[in-house]
């Protein structure tokens, strides 16, 4: 193991991994305090440039951009009442109430020390969990990946929607999308129509900038002549007040990490559900629930800490399974592809180099956080009035050399447009993407799985509960089905229009 | 554009069968009972019983079927939005016969002065993130984008773009 982890230190501290690490996390900065660009943005924008890169210094931007995008997240929510990312959005009026209260420098100092601590706690719960979970899938036969995969995709739409019929479609719309191309088990081609770039799939980075990125930028053109307004104030001292808080609040932290690190460990649900739902678990068990909404820091440190520590979180099923815990591993397993080394519990023993790597980077993007953050902060004036109007066609040609770049033909442009659109208009109408992206992702393995699991069990479905493992995992998705069933008959279909 | 729930779940449900119709040619797996066209079928199966929900639920709150977002009454919202769409489908037309170069630049031109940036301003934008773009993709990255009418230009110039 040392000798793993030394060849981990000497390919994290190489000047050029340093160096995209900086440079990521600036873009990171960036990307999260504009409203309207996403953490999981800036990893589909991110995945063109890492395409060219070795793997830890693809990995290590995709880790430090992200970290850093979902604390930047925070400070246009206090500033401008916007969330810059959807993971700020559970505690934004709050902060922005603190903000008009004259606390804009507790807030920020906050959000930033409880971002990074949370980050970092997520990180601990992932290096001690990954190897763990890993020494444990390595007797996993398909009957145990089957049912895995099946109940990460049903976690996927129980957590993450509140409407579990459009939440299942989507699904089956993104595993039927993953269905074009050689199928796994028989090497036939489906519904390629003659198409000789659609027999290798559906082009996985290509949809994903449509999905995440194109759909964006589409609902930001119509309003794009719409700005916020900056609050006056100055940013003084940000760190004082900061170690009283956390002597008063260091339960809501840990309550938080905890929280978040779980829901970013379950598949589908990422940082912006983990700090929905921290926040609600804080003002539920708070002893001045009425101070909430208000300007009330408790919250604050509930749900900022667990939307940073979710990212270390979903990196656990991600690594250990191939099965990603947010959007934002989505697009990693599809570079661990690229790079050819396939997650799973194989990867522990073959290459622990690169997964220490990961965790080093992580550890070090927390840390980075500090001061690159402060920075931020500092000049959150001078970039929330980054002109949209420049921006977005900046990002959308980004986006289309981007896509380009990944099939190296227009094809890849294509892919992007027709996947950048449905994704818009099924949003538009209430459908979940992350349900989509998830089935394009894991639609391969998941019938791999279950064409040789029915093989190998000659078509007896009994055998799919036969080992213990298998027969757990089993059960427990057969059950989230039908408390799924119950509850749609027994909820008010009136919710829909939230 | 919001669509209802019945228009949606009709919509599935057409999606499905014609999956499903596909499938009907897929051969069988050597020895096996199944083959490529189980999974889809399946998969065809769930959509049609999430159609099918989605229009028992239309039928009880009556919306109408098609309702455009509020922004769509606003023409310029409206060329907004098609323009996002255009930037791509004219580079999929475009690149290969006229070049990345000399499209992207008219597009991005055209775009951000959509959008009411000043002239010198846009032109500048533009002229910038062109050459960004072709230096850094095309040059370092080594990504083959179509030269077009930059092969016109002499091969000294060229070879700080490529």
């Amino acid at each position: 193991m040392w000798t793993a982890f030394s060849q981990a230190m000497s390919l994290v501290f190489d000047p050029y991994v340093l160096w995209i690490c900086f440079a990521s996390a600036v873009f990171g900065m960036f990307v999260g305090a504009m409203p309207g660009l996403t953490a999981t943005m800036a990893t589909a924008l991110l995945v063109p440039i890492t395409f060219f890169m070795p793997p830890v210094p693809a990995l290590g931007a995709i880790v430090t951009a992200t970290a850093m995008a979902i604390f930047a997240g925070d400070i246009p929510a206090a500033m401008l009442r916007i969330p810059g990312t959807p993971a700020s959005a559970a505690y934004t009026d709050e902060s922005y109430a603190m903000a008009r209260k004259g606390q804009l420098d507790l807030n920020m100092g906050v959000n930033l020390v409880f971002s990074a601590l949370g980050g970092l706690f997520g990180v601990v719960i992932l290096i001690v969990c990954a190897p763990w979970l890993a020494e444990l899938a390595i007797n996993f036969s398909s009957f145990e990946y089957f049912w895995l995969a099946a109940l990460g995709l049903t976690c996927a739409i129980f957590i993450a929607t509140d409407d579990p019929v459009k939440g299942f479609a989507a699904l089956f719309v993104g595993l039927g999308i993953g269905c074009i191309g050689i199928d796994p088990a028989a090497g036939y081609p489906r519904f390629t129509f003659g198409s000789v770039e659609l027999l290798q799939g559906v082009s996985f980075i290509p949809a994903m900038i449509g999905m995440f990125a194109i759909s964006e930028l589409l609902r930001g053109a119509v309003t794009v002549d719409q700005a916020g307004q900056v609050l006056g104030q100055q940013v003084g001292n940000i760190f004082r007040g900061v170690g009283a808080v956390f002597r008063r609040y260091w339960f809501n932290f840990l309550r938080g990490s905890v929280i978040g690190t779980a829901i970013g460990a379950l598949p589908g649900a990422g940082a912006d559900i983990a700090a929905w739902i921290s926040y609600a678990v804080s003002k539920k068990f708070s002893k001045e629930p009425e101070k909430f909404g208000t300007g009330h820091i408790e919250g604050i440190v509930d749900s900022t800490s667990a939307n940073n520590s979710a990212l270390g979180g979903a990196w656990i099923p991600a690594l250990v399974f191939g099965i990603p815990g947010d959007s934002i591993t989505a697009i990693v397993i599809g570079v661990l592809y690229m790079k050819n080394m396939n997650p799973g519990p194989t990867v522990f023993l073959q290459n622990p180099q690169f997964i220490y790597a990961v965790f080093i980077i992580f550890i070090l993007a927390n840390l980075l956080m500090l001061p690159i953050g402060w920075v931020a902060i500092r000049s959150a004036k001078q970039i929330l009035r980054t002109p949209r109007n420049i921006l977005l066609p900046i990002i959308l040609m980004f986006c289309i050399v981007g896509s380009y770049a990944m099939t190296n033909s227009v094809y890849g442009i294509g892919v992007m447009l027709v996947l950048g659109l449905l994704g818009w208009l099924l949003e538009e109408n209430g459908f979940p993407v992350a349900p989509i992206i998830l089935g394009l992702v894991l639609g391969e393995m998941f019938e791999q799985n279950f064409m040789t699991s029915m093989i190998k069990a000659d078509g007896n479905l009994a055998s799919f509960f036969a080992r213990p493992i298998a027969a757990v995992l089993g059960v427990i998705t057969l059950a989230l089905w039908a408390y799924m069933l119950w509850r749609m008959r027994h909820a008010a279909p009136a919710a829909q229009d939230a | 554009m919001r669509t209802n729930d019945t228009l949606a779940g009709a919509i599935l449900i057409t999606i499905a069968l014609a999956m499903i119709a596909l499938t009907i040619n897929f051969p069988l797996m050597p020895g096996q009972k199944y083959g490529p066209a189980l999974f889809p079928r399946l998969l065809g199966a769930g959509m049609i019983m999430c159609g099918m929900l989605l229009i028992l639920r239309g039928r009880r709150n009556a919306r109408p079927a098609l309702a455009l977002a509020s922004w769509a009454a606003d023409p310029w919202r409206r060329v907004s939005f098609a323009l996002m769409l255009a930037l791509p489908l004219a580079a999929i037309f475009a690149w290969t016969p006229i070049g990345f170069v000399p499209t992207t630049l008219v597009s991005l031109l055209l775009l951000l002065l959509w959008f009411r940036t000043r002239p010198a301003t846009a032109l500048l934008a533009a002229l910038v993130a062109t050459a960004l773009l072709q230096i850094f993709f095309g040059k370092l990255m080594r990504v083959p984008l179509p030269l077009g009418w930059l092969l016109e230009l002499p091969p000294h110039w060229l070879k700080y773009l490529t």
